[in-house]
Order: C-alpha cells, then sequence, then structure tokens
C-alpha cells in the first residue's frame, strides 16, 4: 500500500454560511490520494471540484471535516506554509517579471540560496523546454509557452503536491492532447504527486492513475479510468464518461451473476449484475456503443441477436455513431468504423442485426 | 454574388462621418471656437507692444521678463510646493482607499465609502472654497502654504482615487494568491506583486492629482493668506494690475506644462492598455 499524500476526511464546504445565498460545495467528502499518483478530480462546472483543490492549497477554509498532508493536519497553515503549489486555470503569471523571475519566485521567497535559485530555474526551465524564452515577459508568450512557464513555476519550489486547475482548458486541441502527454511526463520524471481538475473526461482518462468522479458537491466514484469507465457504479458516472445506452427494465431472475430482465411485454435481456438485485427489482442496464456488433446478413438469428433498423447516423471521420430502432420502443445507440474506401456500412433506413455479448450489458443500481 | 450579399451591411457598419455633407465645416468651426482664443494667447505672448492686442513685432521680452519677475518665481515655487505635497499626500491615502474598496471584501458602508470619496468631484468648487475657508477660519488654523495644501489634498484625493481604483478592479486576484501559494507572506505579496502591478495606476493618479493642484484658482483664492500665493491666483491679481504680454507668456507657460504632465499621463496609461494583466 503506497503512502497516502493526502488524506481527506468528511470535508463539507459551505459558501456564505448562514445568508440566504449559502451554497454547499462540498457535503463531507472523504478520499485519500496516494503519494507520487496522477490523481484525478473530474466533474461538471459547480461539482465542487476546484473547491476542493482551493480547500488543499489553503485559498479556502473547510467549513467541517479535515484534510491530511501527509499525516499532518493542514487547517491552520496559510498557503504560503502549504507545501503545495498551484497552476491556475489562466496561469497567474506575473507579468511585470521576465520567465525565470516568474520560475524564481517561489524559491526566493523560501530564501534560498542565489546559486541554487539559478540552478534550480535552469533545470526546471529546461524540464518544460523554455530555457531559450528565459528573459521574455509572458505577455510575449504563446498560450501553451505559458502554460509550460506557470507548471515551471509550480514546480521549482519541489512542491510535495503539485495542484492543478483545468491548466489545459484555455489551450487549443492539438497543444492541449500535446501537453496531456508532457503532463503524464512530467508527473513520472519528477514523482510528485499531481492532483488534477477536470471537466474533460477524455483527459482524465488519458492522464490519470486514479479518477474520481464528482457531483454535486458529492464523490460518486473513485477508481483506475478503466474501473471508471467499464463497472460505473451509478447512471451519474456512466452517462459523464463516454457515450452509453440506458435501458430500464424488471429483474424476472437471477441466477449467480447473470440477472435476466424484462425490458417490454416480449423482450427480456440477459446482463451481469455487481450489485444484489432479486426478481422485481426495476433496474437500469448500461452498454457501450463499441460493444455492440452489427451484421448486415441475415445470418442465424441467435439468442443474443436482435433485428433492428437504422434511424439516424451521426458521421464523425474515423468512426459513426449509428440509431438503431430494435422495436418496442427501445432504440441503441451503436459504433461502427467506415470500410476501407471509406463508406460507411450502414445507410438510413437499412435493417441489420444487433448482438452484443450479455457480459457487455451491465445493470447499474438504480 | 458574396460580394453583393456583404456589401449592404458593410457599408452600414463603417459608413464615413464625411458623408454627412458640411460637418467637415462645423467641425473646424467648433475647433477654431475651442483653440482659438488660447492661440490669441500664445500668439500676443511673443508681441514687442506694452499693449497686449496692439502687435509691433516679434520679441521674447516678456518670457525673460517673466522669468526674472520674483513674485512670478515665488507663485511658481509656492504652486510646485503645493503641488508636490498635495499629490503625495492624496495619492498615498487614494490608494489605501482603493485597496480597501477593491480588496477589502464585503463590509457595511461600502457603497457609501465609494459616494464620499468620489463626492468631491460634484460638489461646485465655490462651495469647497468658502467652507474650507469658513472651517480653516473657525478653528484658527493659520499654517500659510499648510493651510493651500490641506486643502489641495482633499480635492485631490477622488482624481488620484479614480485611475488607481480602475487599476485595481482590473487586476485578478489570482495573481495575488500565487503569490501566496509560492510562499511569500502577505507583506511580500503586497511588495513584489501588487505594487508593481498597481503602479500604472497610481502614476496616473499622482499626475492627475499633480495637474488638478497646479491649476485650482477658486479654492486657492480663499485659502491662501499673504505670502502663500500660487501661480494660477497671481496671474489673476496681475491682471487685475493691467494687461501686458507678460501674463500672455506666464499663461503659455503654464499651459505647456500641463499639456506635458498630460502627455506623460495618456502615454502611462496608454502603456497600461497594451500590456493588459491577464
Amino acid at each position: 500500500m503506497a503512502t497516502a499524500a493526502i488524506n481527506i476526511h468528511g470535508v463539507s464546504k459551505v459558501y456564505n454560511p448562514g445568508s440566504p445565498q449559502a451554497v454547499q460545495a462540498l457535503d463531507t467528502v472523504s478520499l485519500t490520494i496516494h503519494d507520487n499518483e496522477f490523481f484525478t478530480l473530474l466533474g461538471p462546472s459547480g461539482c465542487g471540484k476546484t473547491t476542493l483543490l482551493r480547500l488543499i492549497a489553503g485559498f479556502e477554509q473547510v467549513t467541517g471535516g479535515e484534510i491530511l498532508l501527509f499525516e499532518e493536519g493542514i487547517e491552520n497553515l496559510e498557503p504560503s506554509q502549504r507545501p503545495v503549489n498551484t497552476v491556475f486555470q489562466h496561469y497567474a503569471l506575473f507579468p511585470h517579471m521576465t520567465v525565470a523571475q516568474n520560475v524564481a519566485y517561489g524559491l526566493e521567497r523560501l530564501k534560498k540560496p542565489k546559486d541554487e535559485i539559478r540552478l534550480t530555474v535552469d533545470r526546471v526551465l529546461s524540464l518544460v523546454k523554455l530555457t531559450e524564452l528565459a528573459n521574455r515577459r509572458p505577455s510575449q508568450m504563446s498560450g501553451g509557452q505559458q502554460q509550460r512557464v506557470a507548471l515551471a513555476r509550480a514546480l521549482a519550489p519541489s512542491p510535495k503536491v503539485l495542484l492543478l486547475d483545468e491548466p489545459l482548458s484555455a489551450l487549443d486541441l492539438k497543444l492541449r492532447q500535446a501537453m496531456r502527454e508532457e503532463l503524464k511526463q512530467l508527473q513520472k520524471e519528477t514523482g510528485i504527486t499531481f492532483v488534477f481538475v477536470t471537466h474533460d473526461q477524455e483527459e482524465a482518462l488519458a492522464m490519470s492513475d486514479r479518477i474520481a468522479v464528482m457531483s454535486n458537491g458529492e464523490v460518486q466514484q473513485i477508481g483506475s479510468p478503466t474501473e471508471i469507465y467499464e463497472h460505473p457504479v451509478n447512471r451519474f458516472v456512466a452517462d459523464f464518461i463516454g457515450d452509453t445506452n440506458f435501458i430500464d427494465g424488471e429483474i424476472i431472475s437471477v441466477k449467480d451473476d447473470l440477472v435476466s430482465c424484462r425490458i417490454s411485454a416480449n423482450t427480456v435481456f440477459e446482463a451481469e449484475d455487481s450489485g444484489n438485485h432479486k426478481p422485481g427489482d426495476q433496474v437500469t442496464l448500461f452498454l457501450r456503443p463499441e460493444k455492440i456488433t452489427l451484421t448486415s446478413d441475415a445470418q442465424i438469428v441467435n439468442g443474443e441477436s436482435h433485428a433492428g433498423k437504422v434511424t439516424n447516423i451521426i458521421y464523425l471521420g474515423n468512426q459513426a455513431l449509428l440509431s438503431v430502432d430494435l422495436g418496442n420502443d427501445i432504440e441503441l445507440t451503436a459504433q461502427t468504423r467506415p470500410r476501407e474506401d471509406g463508406n460507411l456500412p450502414f445507410a438510413v433506413g437499412d435493417s441489420l442485426l444487433v448482438e452484443f455479448s450479455k457480459r457487455a450489458l451491465r445493470v447499474l443500481a438504480k | 454574388m458574396s460580394d453583393q450579399l456583404t456589401r449592404p451591411s458593410s457599408k452600414r457598419k463603417i459608413l464615413p462621418v464625411g458623408h454627412y455633407r458640411g460637418l467637415g465645416l462645423w467641425n473646424a468651426a467648433f475647433l477654431i471656437f475651442l483653440y482659438m482664443p488660447i492661440a490669441v494667447l500664445i500668439f500676443y505672448s511673443f508681441n514687442d507692444n506694452r499693449m497686449v492686442m496692439i502687435w509691433s513685432g516679434f520679441s521674447i521680452d516678456w518670457y525673460i521678463k517673466a522669468f526674472n519677475n520674483v513674485a512670478i518665481q515665488d507663485a511658481v515655487l509656492n504652486s510646485l510646493i503645493v503641488a508636490f505635497f498635495a499629490t503625495v499626500i492624496s495619492t498615498a491615502i487614494a490608494t489605501i482607499g482603493a485597496l480597501v474598496l477593491a480588496r477589502g471584501g464585503n463590509f457595511r458602508g461600502k457603497t457609501m465609502s465609494l459616494g464620499l470619496i468620489t463626492l468631491p468631484l460634484m460638489v461646485p468648487e465655490i462651495v469647497t472654497a468658502v467652507a474650507m475657508l469658513i472651517f480653516f477660519a473657525a478653528i484658527g488654523i493659520n499654517w500659510g502654504l499648510g493651510n493651500v495644501i490641506i486643502a489641495h489634498v482633499t480635492f485631490c484625493i477622488p482624481f488620484a482615487f479614480m485611475p488607481i481604483r480602475a487599476r485595481l478592479e482590473g487586476m485578478d486576484t489570482s495573481m495575488e494568491q500565487a503569490s501566496r501559494d509560492l510562499y511569500a507572506s502577505e507583506w511580500e505579496t503586497f511588495r513584489y506583486i501588487t505594487v508593481p502591478l498597481l503602479m500604472p495606476g497610481i502614476i496616473a493618479g499622482a499626475m492627475l492629482a499633480f495637474v488638478i493642484s497646479m491649476d485650482d484658482f477658486i479654492i486657492t483664492l480663499m485659502v491662501s493668506g499673504a505670502g502663500s500665493t500660487t501661480l494660477p491666483v497671481y496671474i489673476y491679481s496681475m491682471i487685475r494690475r493691467g494687461l501686458t504680454p507678460e501674463i500672455n507668456a506666464v499663461s503659455t507657460l503654464l499651459l505647456l506644462f500641463s499639456i506635458t504632465i498630460v502627455t506623460a499621463y495618456w502615454i502611462v496609461s496608454n502603456k497600461t492598455r497594451t500590456e493588459t494583466v491577464h
């Protein structure tokens, strides 16, 4: 078991407590962030992820609960006394200082010897590949370069934990994708614990060791990217991460970890159940579009195939999302790839067969 | 095709004012109305004749005379002393006020404080002048130039306050948070981050206060006693003794001085705008 970098015990945060504008931003949140981990707080805006980051940094005070940094309480420490550094969403670079002065700022405040500061600044700037731009002002740099300066400035004092508040959101798509890899690489090289806040699920899946999915001030699920994507614990998580089909139904029989679920008068799906459901329970099944196989030729219809009709196609270049009507008010979104000649294998109105494994269909707690 | 589509809308957007006939003429007449008196004043400051309005030849004698006039020298010195102290004190007070109002969070009477700071801009100057005169007489303060400086500080504060506050409002607090995050104490954050970022606003406010103090007449006339005559008050007294081109010369120099300061103010605030704080 890795050592804990940050322990969050039942932390609540209420803004403007006691006033009519009181807002509960966090509701008894508990989680542990391991040392040397790339940990992501993922959720829609207003879910409390940034508030949690600001509580760790010390810009806000907890209303209840406690935060431990390497087993020590940090409640009474000013932001300037906490061994954590933040990369701000809009970088917050000091415009009246050069890049090198920006990066040296934290080290100077820590009263490090001049020689050491110079060496560290050189080392960190080469780490983010900005050595040549050391004497520029932030206003003379592109967004991507400013982003690197912000990273270098936060990394220079060698914090125990680096907090990143949606640092990639202001960059364009290509740059964002390149920075993802760099951030991941940087985390490995430095061995510093990264706590990364984002609302972009793709970003979270691509970079994180573990993800905490948040909504309405509560943690919905904590797990590795695979766990979160393949085994979401509830409808919110399944819906927020990736595209998903939700199918409502009633359980009619249970056998080991497989349940039979009545979807409509004459449709019964078999599905995997991780929870303990019993016959009569109303449940939601979920099925990822890429787990569905589509075939056009009228092969033998076995127990897991269903006849359907294409009602709509969304073309995305490397793939296409098809809406398939299975009758009985059941419509699924399925994924297909273009053929080698670039054409899609199906067109709107085509009849086809839909197949999916009962292991791909899972029961969500309602 | 696309040309036909875009032309009418773009035409509507950037319709040049020259489109309206006769506007140029109006414009010229208006500018003459504004600047002709000043141009005439400058022109006759180079007049050789003792009588202001009778042109008899070019000379810079009146400038030399004005420079050698001990009374004018004293008045200029007084004006500079008053403007210097009024600027320093009012800018300091305005900076503190702006910091409290922009960074002090919400407190009782915040809106009222803001109103009270800017109110002197709306109060008729003669009212302030009479109030000052009566106030000084009532409490028996008779510090000569000191009285003038106190009076100037009061009406310079709102002028210094406005650009400083505007600068602060436009400043993102995340920069100060970043500084705190990077192990700076509150004092270090103020010294290394807040003050340097605020400096363009402080300089702009100070220059505005300086110009306002330099050319104030009504309040100064009321509160200045013997020996504390400032340049505008002295110019007024010269007029009463009879018009000579010396007045023109002094006024032209004062004008030049004001233009210099206002230009400097404009350059500083312009630099601020291009170097926007992100």
